[in-house]
């Protein structure tokens, strides 16, 4: 029906689909369903979430080993904390990358993420290749990425739900010890922060 | 028999790992989507529900299947009607100089 994917170029409102939720948008407006500045906060709110927040709870989470218990036992408050306000996620659920287990985070169904933090997914997120690939070979999956957690780690892949969202806390790479809590979380891109990357320190990344 | 949107361990070809800028309207299909939910007009499961029973699922692009399962609820919700969304998006689409 349609020929527009997510990953082509698309000219601004080519989709069919554009006029028909703008018609949506007048009559509930109309209709005093919702209004205007509602729907306008919805659309901040959303923009104003990014990957940056996310990095900004693992460096703290580097830096403060009782943030880091909180961030692990109850994200949300752990986000509150950082005057990150995660209320409208369904169950946020942080999964710790350790010298044994990686982590990589997919919603096999769907798009779950953790929106809230970490604002709209990414369009290969929400590819049915990544959805269907990743708990399968979630190995193969990384090395597209141009990343392979060691051999011998064993490979935790948590399917996201509608209830419960999760996102990664990747190891402190080496030889960042003097390094700041604002220079640690430019180092955490949002891809560590989904498990298909890891942080790497300066020095060496490749 | 799996549904359509169930496909966690089937195979499937490479990643594409290109980003489009996300675009106005799908900002909009966020929003609405989001601010229904806000209001208690619909919940999530709802709206995946109606996500999942598209009969062109696969045609879609992704907030081209947000907006057509949104469409779908307000209709069943009583919220709206069909015919009304159709003649809104029909002038607007003769706004915009489309066919």
């Amino acid at each position: 029906m349609s020929e527009v994917h997510p990953h082509e170029e698309v000219r601004p409102e080519r989709s069919p689909y554009a006029a028909r939720i703008r018609a949506m948008e007048a009559l509930l407006v109309e209709k005093s369903v919702l209004t205007e500045a509602e729907i306008q906060d919805r659309i901040e709110y959303m923009d104003s979430r990014t990957p940056a927040n996310g990095a900004k709870l693992v460096a703290r989470a580097w830096t403060d080993p009782d943030f880091k218990e909180r961030l692990l036992s109850d994200a949300k408050s752990a986000a509150r904390e950082l005057g990150l306000d995660a209320t409208h996620e369904a169950e946020l659920i942080v999964v710790e990358n350790t010298p044994v287990v990686h982590n990589l985070i997919v919603c096999t169904l769907c798009s779950c993420y953790p929106r809230a933090v970490l604002g709209r997914p990414p369009d290969w997120y929400k590819s049915f290749e990544y959805r269907s690939r990743a708990v399968r070979e979630p190995r193969a999956v990384m090395r597209e990425f141009g990343f392979e957690p060691e051999e011998g780690i064993e490979v935790a892949v948590h399917d996201s739900t509608a209830d419960a969202r999760y996102m990664v806390l990747p190891m402190r790479p080496e030889g960042t010890k003097n390094m700041d809590e604002e220079e640690l979380a430019a180092l955490v891109t949002r891809d560590a922060l989904i498990g298909v990357s890891a942080p790497q320190a300066p020095s060496r990344a490749s | 028999m799996s549904s359509v949107h169930d496909i966690g361990g089937s195979s499937g070809g490479p990643i594409d790992r290109s980003q489009h800028d996300v675009e106005d309207w799908e900002r909009l299909a966020d929003a609405i989507n989001s601010a229904l939910g806000g209001k208690g007009l619909q919940t999530t499961d709802q709206h995946r529900r109606a996500i999942e029973s598209l009969p062109n699922y696969r045609d879609l692009g992704y907030y081209e299947r947000w907006t057509a399962a949104t469409e779908k609820l307000l209709i069943e919700n009583g919220i709206l009607t069909q015919a009304e969304i159709d003649e809104k998006a029909g002038e607007i689409e003769r706004r915009w100089g489309g066919s």
